[in-house]
């Protein structure tokens, strides 16, 4: 399988006073193509930061990003992004919000309509395309802006905490709900999360990050079967994951 | 919701404005306060009729003066607050500058518009236009720099252009913002007129006003005063009704309505 993205000895230092803050770094980092990796940290490890880096949203203090063999250099475009918040505008409703893609890209909305319909019904929106997202629960907002994230068909898919504003039942079904839909989509996914059972229910490969500066401290593969129900995060093997990363943040002192 | 439902819960916004003048009326008569002093609302009525086509010419002339100065203003002030938002030196060299003039009270320059412009319509409009343009220039560029981050980084990331990304996004962000100060500016408007048109004026309500008072005829004076002030609301209320039409989905405009 081929790699989406490499990551060569990046490092980022932000300018303060007194002293400059290092975020991370340096570090490297592979993400191959079509996998879900999920990068997971204490706050203030720097893994937003890499992940805005990788988007070319944010430069760098050192090192190399390539997203599909080309060196990052300023936004790409080829991508998806999700926040933690779901960043819709109150004025479009929930079919506008995911076609706001395709008015900032100049494509005509007919071509992308059909598409963001489906995807809107694969997260149980269909009925909701005219709501305002004002009108909606915090869920269905964060599920519009999945749709809104995919509906131009990116290769790869950048999501910083995505569940991380709510609650903890609706992340419960968001998280199978993104499952499904990476399963559907077949896309490249990097998913930056504080949530240690959230990385490993949904990751191929959980990248553990430490307290600032941040460095990979480990890298832990995920061989539990697809999809990740409830019976499969029952299992021993599960918690068994979950368990030897939280005693590697408990070693830094972190939980 | 039934009609008479809906009468009762607007009973006291439909109410209070007659009951108020009934017992105005009979206060004055009560204490038989002079007409020079506060004329009954019966007097003021019966001037407002007796004089109506020179109130209603003045009006023209001084809702002319307004709509003019108020729409000068949301013309100018809009693109230089968008200016100002997204250039450093405009902000550090126009901005202050717009605030300077600002902290100048600008009724200290209606004599000297007469000087320059004479009595008619230009000194006025500028008048107008300055009590307008400042309100309107800070909510704007209040309005054209305050986008969140995240949605700027995801406009980034679709590569949108400037100017798709201004239509599509930063000019529907800023709306809110913007009607603010126009709503500031409508305000001021009526205002700006008046003291212009009392200051050095041949024609106009505010000039209107001023040979009321001379002469003591109060009642007068208030049928003007009451004619300004419809003016007023009727320039606000239009500015507000644009608002509801043009941002429906505001939050402002979601509540429902406490009064009325």
């Amino acid at each position: 399988m081929s790699v989406a993205v490499e990551v060569r000895g990046a490092a980022k230092t932000f300018p303060a006073s007194p002293a400059p803050v290092h975020a991370f770094g340096p570090l490297d980092l592979d993400v191959a193509a079509g996998s879900f990796v999920a990068i997971v940290g204490p706050s203030g490890c720097g893994k937003s930061t890499l992940l805005l880096m990788i988007a070319g949203l944010l430069d760098g203090s050192a090192g190399e990003i390539r997203v599909g063999g080309r060196p990052v250099r300023g936004p790409l475009t080829e991508i998806g992004i999700v926040f933690q918040s779901h960043v819709l505008v109150d004025w479009r409703d929930v079919l506008g919000n995911v076609l706001l893609q395709a008015d900032l890209r100049g494509i005509p909305r007919a071509a992308l309509e059909p598409r963001a319909r489906e995807l809107l019904r694969s997260v149980g929106l269909d009925g909701f395309a005219t709501r305002r997202p004002y009108e909606l629960s915090g869920g269905m907002q964060q599920r519009t802006a999945f749709c809104r994230a995919l509906v131009h068909d990116p290769p790869l898919v950048l999501m910083d905490e995505p569940l991380g504003a709510l609650d903890a039942m609706t992340r419960e079904q968001l998280r199978s709900d993104l499952e499904r839909l990476w399963m559907r989509t077949g896309k490249t996914v990097i998913l930056v999360t504080h949530g240690i059972e959230e990385a490993v229910q949904l990751a191929d490969r959980v990248v553990v990050i430490s307290p600032r500066p941040g460095r990979i401290v480990r890298e832990i593969e995920v061989p539990l079967p697809r999809p990740r129900t409830l019976e499969v995060c029952e299992q021993a093997e599960f918690h068994a994951l979950v368990g030897e990363i939280r005693r590697l943040f408990a070693s830094y002192g972190v939980v | 919701m039934a009609w008479s439902e809906r009468l009762r819960r607007r009973a006291p916004g439909l109410l209070w404005a007659p009951g108020f003048l009934v017992l105005w009326e009979a206060i004055v008569r009560l204490l038989e306060v002079p007409l020079y002093i506060v004329p009954p609302p019966s007097a003021v009525l019966w001037q407002l009729w007796r004089n109506l086509p020179r109130i209603a010419h003045y009006t023209l002339v001084t809702g002319g003066e307004t709509l003019g100065g108020f729409l000068i203003a949301v013309a100018a002030g809009v693109p230089l607050a968008l200016a100002v938002a997204f250039s450093p030196f405009l902000r550090q060299t126009f901005y202050p500058a717009a605030v300077t003039l600002e902290m100048v009270p600008k009724i200290a320059f209606a004599p000297l518009f007469v000087t320059w412009f004479g009595f008619g319509y230009l000194p006025k409009l500028i008048i107008v236009f300055l009590v307008c343009f400042f309100p309107i220039l800070l909510n704007g560029i209040l309005a054209f720099s305050s986008l969140p981050l995240e949605l700027r980084r995801l406009c980034a990331s679709t590569g949108a252009t400037a100017l798709r990304m201004f239509w599509h996004v930063r000019l529907p962000a800023a709306l809110p913002q913007l009607f603010v100060g126009f709503k500031g500016a409508a305000v001021n408007a009526t205002v700006g007129a008046t003291i212009a048109e009392w200051i050095g004026g041949d024609a106009g309500l505010g000039y209107y006003i001023q040979i009321a008072t001379g002469d003591l005829r109060m009642d007068l004076a208030f049928a003007i005063i009451m004619v300004l002030a419809l003016l007023g609301l009727a320039l606000f209320g239009a500015v507000a009704l644009v608002e509801r039409l043009l941002l429906p989905w505001h939050v402002s405009q979601r509540l429902p309505p406490t009064t009325a």
